[in-house]
């Protein structure tokens, strides 16, 4: 019982993961910049994304989720976020490191607001200080 | 361009997509999901080989680029799965986003880097927070699981 407990909600176990990934996706990025612009990284990052979705492909034998509203998210997303570093990047041009990016870290706020706003979700107290002090550590985590 | 106006396009996309990857798993796969996340990227190749080439990168370079972006694709997957099981936009975007806590320990680690005292402070609210983040209630939990179970 209380080994129940304590085991983590499958969710969390799936978050940590994702930070494992692209924690270890930061620290190669942080290895190939040396050499690379972020832009010629940005090209990498996606031809090697592509295995990936070609394996999620492959396993599920090709049967691929036809909701195109589900699909239109995914395709949204993508962009988005290819558009959004594209963003970043230009700002780097004009401006340190040091500034843009402690200044674009804070975009889960947005993601936070909207979250409420639309999707109605409601964090508890406890969750609501992991947020701010979660906040606080990326922007001095990116500086 | 002033850049602020770039840096606020960045907050803007990047902090909408969290709501479209949310909008996104309620109704495809996590896998799905990847599949088309990537076509997203690879739409915006075109564009962004015209400003740049990949020509006189070394093969070192080239292979950890591509790991990289291999690695993120499955980190794009992990955080899909996690709000495809569920996860509130609200408690996963914030929680995934302190990857560069992980980002630290590896290139302490492997670079033999060593945080500065306002990184540790930054390191340490990030645990604090992100152990808070994740106090879910065991109802809501329940819930969420029971939800996935079904699916």
């Amino acid at each position: 019982m209380q080994s129940e407990k304590a085991r983590l909600p499958i969710w969390l176990r799936y978050a940590l993961l994702c930070v494992f990934c692209w924690g270890l996706w930061g620290f190669l990025s942080k290895v190939g910049s040396a050499a690379a612009s972020p832009l010629q990284m940005q090209i990498l990052f996606t031809l090697g994304m592509l295995p990936v979705a070609i394996g999620m492909l492959l396993h599920m034998r090709g049967k691929l989720d036809r909701d195109r509203i589900g699909i239109s998210y995914g395709l949204l997303s993508g962009v988005a976020t290819g558009l959004g570093t594209l963003g970043y990047f230009a700002a780097l041009r004009q401006q340190d490191a040091s500034v843009v990016t402690p200044l674009t870290a804070v975009f889960p706020i947005l993601t936070v607001a909207l979250a409420f706003a639309v999707l109605r979700e409601r964090l508890n107290k406890v969750q609501m200080g992991g947020m701010f002090l979660a906040l606080a550590s990326i922007v001095i985590l990116s500086i | 361009m002033h850049w602020t106006i770039y840096a606020g396009v960045a907050i803007l996309l990047w902090g909408i997509n969290g709501l479209f990857m949310k909008l996104g798993t309620n109704r495809v796969s996590a896998r799905s999901m990847v599949i088309w996340v990537t076509v997203g990227f690879v739409v915006l190749l075109p564009w962004m080989w015209k400003l740049t080439s990949l020509a006189g990168l070394s093969t070192k370079v080239l292979m950890v680029g591509l790991i990289a972006g291999a690695v993120n694709g499955l980190g794009n997957w992990a955080v899909f799965a996690c709000l495809e099981r569920g996860a509130k936009a609200s408690v996963a975007i914030p929680l995934t986003a302190l990857y560069p806590l992980c980002t630290i320990a590896l290139a302490m680690v492997f670079l033999r880097e060593r945080p500065t005292g306002l990184q540790w402070i930054g390191i340490a609210l990030a645990v604090a927070g992100g152990a808070m983040l994740s106090r879910e209630s065991e109802q809501a939990t329940a819930q969420q699981e029971q939800a996935s179970c079904v699916r």
